[in-house]
């Protein structure tokens, strides 16, 4: 980004530890020699906030964490075809509660795993390339997005198997979208970014009653008249490479590029004219060796910490909501010493996890100090 | 900046103001510290803004996470419920995991017994990072494989080209790619010009800025040391800085002593679309309407085109049978028949005053033409129409009679003569009813005129067919403005093939042709003999009228007051204008239909009525106004005789130039390949189209939609075909590798229906053109699916003949420019979708198009793409190359440049991706930067 005018810099926090919280490596485990690129906490439901899931290579692993730094195997799932390769995970379930697993890869397949019953639930073909990124929406947990290397994003109902929305077109990211977000409360907004080096936030609010309809479809799920969304209503520039994970902060947005550090910033709309409006850039959380795409961060259930990786295997816990923002803990192990591709931070922090591209799973536990 | 603390930013300099505004420029010392301390207020004003914003955030999204926490839980609590029965596995398993971690020995002693009953779901948890040692791993559970789509870029169906946004260009803009196999990212970009960018973009001065500089101004004064280090510190130069603190005065001011001003303000903007006159409020019509598609915001055209004004004006439009029936309260009919018969009568009674003596020559151009002068002047709609509607009246008549005689000009084919003299008719019968005015002044010379000028036309005619009655339409029409002159009326007669007409009409015009009024009734003569009947009553009825009228004249004076009231605003005026070009001097129909609301019908009589009057007073009040009229009149012969001899010449070179027009389209057609098709755009050309048409320099020949008359040489002629059916070479557009056009070509139209609804009778015999395929959009059903070769293919529903049109290829439609950055991304994700469709433009259907982008390339195809014109715009057509049968997939040749193809286009049947012939990105994929 260029220089900022006066008046408008962002706050940017400052790498001194607080010394606030430590944290302590108490797990490791080697889950494969193939990168793992997604690792993720269940918040959908209490009942398994400690159960977590990760992917890499053809195979998806759900483990549970245990007192003690120990770490169960609970469920694993392999795909058949060997050259399948996920990049993402994220927990759903169906509408009378059970607890489903949704993965994507590079052939493009959405994998709908029932972990109740142990059984693939469906497998939604519709992605032209490979799947980024899916989420899961907090409100209704039956919704998911995925973001695709089709320059597309897709609302599925995972209940019904039906493709709602389809996020592209005239108004849509030009290259790979790389990373989508729910909004915590406004149930019709989402948030993606990607290759184009844009953020674009998108209103499904005019196509809601299709999101209606897709819970009462009985027909095959092909016949259900999928919109095309083409126009978002905010479009911002406040990267000047790939966009590769975004996260709502409330009705400000986490983004991350290439460049070092976490931007937080808001976006200002203007309500007569979609597409257009402003950003400004609140706080920015630096992270040392972050500078290769698809290091995703992630944060804890209220919001109060995220972590991410960087490409040397440490990882950076920023207290995301003060300002200036604080770096609670910097985390790194002698042997950690591969690029971390994500983090998953449980419920209330204490725990993190970290993925690496050498295929190992760390465990990072919180140590009492002060 | 939304909410800078305001008690933060209090002034902390207030006080210090006055003092430090006089001492000034001292030392640049003190200026810099004014403004470092400034410019830390404003910092600090900004972290307490975050610091606030966020704290409200946090507040939020407390609530937030909260309600989702609940949402969380209370799932659990009403599932356990239902869910008691059967316990799902994940929760089983994490019973176990748990139940092992907590008493391990115990739950190893259980496992072992139970082993033996070990059902599909029994594998449980592993414990991992305890000291327990694993005792068997996880059997994973297998995902049976589905079968995976082929790659495809998310598109959007087009069922018609559009033009690129702006904002989707690739031009200029930096692009970054990552080597699927070395996972690395690299930055790609033509040239390094091309990585400078606008990077100096002048940014505006931002709240806080000029909140700084406010503050220093106001404590050291604006010398142009402060400015320096100013501009220094908002990184800008001096006088910019300057001119915004004098902005910043003026808005200081304003805002002072604006709160009377506001309110003006707001009064003003309350009704500015009113206060607009005609041409301002139509701006956006002009803008945003596309006259060749007829929709707004046109996206294939876009906006803003530039307006071309046809020569040819359309005659003004009235209905036939309206005639006397009031259209409402308020019609001059039914309120005041008379007074505005006063008006009239008021009028010639001043003119033919003023001129005793040569009635029949005064009051003609007065009265009767006054009319017709109105109505060409707004037709012309211009500010040099004005000037020219004074002038003359010899050119109001030959426009009027130009105006006549396109409304049977409009319908210039054969075997249409019913319709033909049903519109023809109306304006006929109000030309004849304003010569009933002119004839009862003229003491009835001109009836006497008319009436065996009629009487003899109609005898010659009768004994004509029907070719010349088409001819006695075509004449005057070809003529327009040079209607006097007997070699212009031989050049078009001569022109088109009714020989047998032109001697007669040519005579009788000569002979009249030295009173003008008789000119017109010769017009009007013509016009009427055309149509072949139904003459006899209108004027007698209307001349009849109008004295009828005359007699309550005494009546009504006083009623000529009614409706002065409201005076005419500028859009209303500009309105009625326009009504008048459109409906002609109806009034009832030019208030219902432009002025509804704002102005009655006897508002428009009246007003119509005024200012025919002041024309005719301009006429009527100089003596000599008319003589001058006639030199001018004279001028305008002669010069237009220069334009005439220049004509000549152009005719001369008629042949030469059309072989020549021909000779391209043919060369074209011979080596197609390598010459690509010319962008057309309308040309704005008043006249038969010269040297300086923009068609003509660009290589096309001008189309319906050019401004230039139809009789221009470099316009396209269309087709005759009558049993080709147009699909052979012999038909000329076939030939030049356009489609039919029912507007231009003679035999090929369409009808409605099955032809038992009222369809006009058939021109030609039962001909069906076959060359309008694109235009009417009759392609056949084709069928996404995998390719048998690769990736995804385009199959076809139905099967068809050699030749026949299966669809269009449609895209996006880029400039060559855009087309090369774009070819050189596809290039590199080895798929593209690019066609090169002219000289200025290409299509991309990357990511808008319809399925026949998926057609895949084969050396041996069995369909052919060619761009055809289809009503000026280049489209791309696929037709079958030979006989199809149903199901089967379509190839076609994309024709690459041998030496420029890329690598994996020369074996076609590996890849999925596509290029067509020539298009410039091919061959550029190297260059990696």
């Amino acid at each position: 980004m260029a220089k900022f005018a006066l008046g408008s810099e962002p706050v940017v926090g400052s790498l001194a530890l607080s010394k606030k919280r430590d944290y302590r490596v108490t797990n490791r485990l080697q889950e494969g020699k193939r990168p793992l690129y997604a690792v993720v906490f269940n918040f959908i439901d209490s009942r398994y906030f400690n159960v977590f899931a990760t992917v890499g290579g053809n195979r998806v692993t759900v483990y549970q964490c245990l007192e003690g730094g120990v770490i169960a195997v609970l469920q694993s799932y392999i795909d058949e075809d060997k050259d399948e390769s996920f990049y993402t995970v994220s927990w759903a379930c169906n509408i009378d509660g059970t607890p489903f697993i949704v993965a994507g890869g590079i052939n493009g397949l959405i994998r709908v795993i029932d972990a109740g019953s142990e059984k693939i639930h469906k497998s939604f073909v519709g992605h032209g390339d490979s799947v980024n990124e899916i989420r899961t929406q907090p409100l209704k947990p039956s919704l998911v997005v995925s973001a695709s290397k089709d320059e597309s994003v897709r609302l599925w109902n995972v209940h019904t198997g039906i493709c709602i929305l389809i996020f592209s077109g005239a108004g849509g990211h030009r290259n790979e979208v790389l990373s989508v977000d729910f909004h915590p409360s406004d149930i019709y907004r989402i948030a993606s970014c990607g290759m184009d080096n844009t953020v674009k936030i998108w209103s499904m609010k005019e196509f809601w009653t299709y999101v209606e309809k897709s819970f009462t479809w009985t027909d095959l799920p092909s016949k259900f008249p999928t919109k095309y969304v083409q126009f978002p209503v905010f479009i911002a520039s406040v990267h000047s490479n790939y966009v590769d994970c975004n996260r709502w902060l409330g009705d400000f947005i986490l983004s991350k590029s290439v460049d070092n550090e976490i931007v937080l910033w808001e976006p200002k709309m203007k309500d007569q004219s979609p597409g257009e409006g402003s950003v400004d850039i609140l706080q920015k959380y630096p992270v040392p060796e972050c500078d290769i795409w698809f290091i995703k961060f992630s944060c804890d259930f209220h919001y109060n910490a995220a972590a991410i990786g960087n490409r040397e295997g440490k990882i950076f816990v920023w207290e995301l909501q003060s300002s200036p923002p604080v770096l609670i803990a910097k985390l790194s192990h002698a042997q950690s010493k591969s690029p971390i591709r994500q983090t998953a931070v449980s419920f209330d922090g204490s725990i993190i996890l970290s993925c690496c591209e050498d295929g190992t799973i760390w465990r990072w536990d919180a140590v009492a100090t002060s | 900046m939304a909410s800078k603390g305001s008690a933060s930013k209090s002034d902390p300099t207030k006080d210090s103001s006055v003092m430090g505004s006089q001492e000034t420029s001292g030392n640049g010392k003190e200026i810099l510290s004014v403004i470092d301390s400034v410019k830390k207020q404003v910092a600090a004003d900004r972290s307490v803004s975050i610091k606030k914003r966020m704290e409200d955030n946090r507040q939020k999204l407390l609530g937030v996470s909260n309600h989702l926490y609940k949402l969380s839980t209370e799932g659990r609590t009403s599932r356990t419920n239902d869910s008691d029965r059967s316990i799902d596995l994940l929760t089983k398993r994490q019973k176990d995991a748990l139940d092992m971690h907590n008493g391990v020995d115990a739950s190893n002693g259980d496992r072992d017994s139970s082993s033996s009953q070990e059902d599909a779901h029994a594998s449980t948890a592993v414990l991992l990072g305890s000291n327990v040692p694993v005792k068997n791993a996880v059997r994973p559970i297998k995902l049976s494989e589905v079968k995976r789509l082929p790659p495809y870029t998310t598109w959007i169906f087009l069922d018609r080209n559009q033009r690129m946004t702006e904002d989707q260009s690739v031009v200029g803009r930096r692009r970054i790619y990552y080597d699927q196999n070395g996972g690395e990212a690299l930055i790609c970009s033509d040239s390094e010009e091309e990585l400078i960018d606008d990077e100096e973009e002048k940014r505006s001065f931002v709240e806080s800025e000029d909140y700084i500089l406010r503050m220093t101004a106001k404590e050291t004064g604006l010398s142009d040391e402060v400015l320096e280090s100013l501009a220094q510190c908002f990184a800008r130069s001096p006088c910019e800085v300057k001119a915004r603190y004098e902005i910043l005065i003026k808005e200081e001011k304003a805002v002072g002593g604006s709160k009377n001003g506001d309110n003006e303000d707001i009064l003003q903007n309350g009704n500015s679309f009113l206060d607009k006159d005609l041409d301002a409020a139509l701006d956006s019509f002009d803008n945003l309407f596309c006259r060749r598609c007829l929709v707004f915001d046109c996206r294939l055209h876009g906006c803003s085109q530039d307006l071309v004004f046809p020569a040819e004006k359309q005659p003004s439009w009235c209905p036939a049978d309206e005639e006397n029936i009031p259209c409402g309260p308020h019609c001059y009919r039914s309120l005041n028949i008379d007074s505005c018969q006063v008006l009239k009568s008021q009028r010639i009674a001043r003119v033919s005053s003023s001129m005793n003596g040569d009635l029949e020559e005064k009051n003609v151009p007065s009265s009767g033409f006054t009319g017709t002068q109105i109505l060409s002047r707004k037709k012309s709609s211009g500010p040099s129409a004005r000037k020219r509607a004074k002038s003359c009246q010899s050119e109001s008549a030959s426009s009027n009679a130009k105006n006549i005689s396109e409304s049977s000009d409009s319908e210039n084919g054969p075997g249409q003569d019913t319709t033909s003299t049903h519109h023809s008719s109306p304006p006929k019968t109000k030309l004849v009813g304003k010569c009933g005015i002119s004839k009862r002044n003229s003491k009835r010379v001109a009836e006497r005129v008319l009436v065996c000028m009629q009487k003899r036309q109609k005898k010659m005619l009768a004994s004509d067919d029907c070719d010349s009655f088409v001819s006695g339409g075509l004449c005057p029409g070809d003529m327009k403005p040079k209607s006097n002159s007997c070699k212009e009326n031989e050049d078009t007669s001569s022109s088109s093939h009714k020989n047998v007409k032109s001697p007669t009409s040519g005579r009788s015009r000569r002979k009249e042709s030295s009173t003008q009024d008789g000119h017109k009734f010769v017009q009007s003569d013509v016009l009427d003999a055309s149509s072949n009947d139904i003459n006899t009553d209108p004027p007698a009825t209307s001349s009849d009228d109008n004295l009828r009228k005359e007699e309550f004249v005494d009546e009504n004076v006083y009623k000529q007051e009614l409706g002065d009231n409201k005076p005419w605003k500028a859009i209303e005026k500009g309105l009625f204008e326009k009504g008048a070009e459109i409906f002609g001097r109806s009034s009832c129909l030019i208030a219902r239909n432009l002025l509804n609301g704002m102005k009655t019908c006897w508002d428009v009589f009246q007003y119509m009525n005024c200012s025919e009057s002041k024309l005719s007073c301009q006429v009527g009040d100089g003596a000599n106004s008319l003589v001058e009229g006639y030199s001018k009149g004279n001028n305008e012969v002669r010069r237009r005789s220069r334009f005439l001899r220049r004509r000549g010449r152009v005719r001369r070179l008629k042949y030469t130039w059309k072989s020549a027009a021909y000779h391209s389209i043919r060369k074209r057609i011979t080596e197609r390949k390598d010459q690509p098709c010319r962008q057309y755009n309308p040309c704005g050309c008043q006249t038969a189209c010269g040297k300086q048409c923009a068609c003509l320099q660009n290589g096309t020949c001008c189309e319906k939609y050019c401004g230039c008359p139809k009789s221009c040489k470099n316009r396209f002629r269309g087709c005759h075909c009558a049993k080709s059916q147009c699909r052979s070479r012999q038909c000329p557009c076939f030939a030049a590798d356009r489609e039919c056009d029912p507007d231009v070509c003679r035999n090929c139209w369409v009808s409605c229906g099955d032809g038992t609804f009222g369809v006009p009778s058939q021109r030609g015999d039962n001909y069906e053109c076959r060359n309008m395929k694109l235009l009417l959009k009759q392609q056949q059903r084709v069928l996404l699916g995998r390719s048998d070769v690769s990736g995804w293919g385009a199959f076809l529903k139905n099967s068809v003949g050699k030749h026949e049109y299966l669809g269009e290829y449609t895209g996006e439609l880029i400039s060559h420019r855009e087309a090369d950055k774009r070819g050189k991304i596809y290039d590199r994700e080895n798929s593209s979708f690019l066609f090169n469709l002219n000289d200025q433009f290409v299509l991309d259907a990357y990511r808008k198009g319809d399925k026949l982008k998926f057609a895949n390339h084969s050396p041996d195809p069995n369909c052919y793409a060619k761009v055809i014109m289809v009503a000026g715009d280049h489209r791309v057509g696929i037709f079958a190359k030979e006989r199809i049968c149903a199901g089967e997939e379509l190839f076609y040749d994309y024709r690459y440049e041998p030496d420029r193809a890329p690598a994996w286009a020369r074996k076609p049947e590996a890849s999925g991706s596509k290029k067509e012939d020539g298009a410039p990105s091919s061959g550029r994929a190297k260059k990696l930067a």
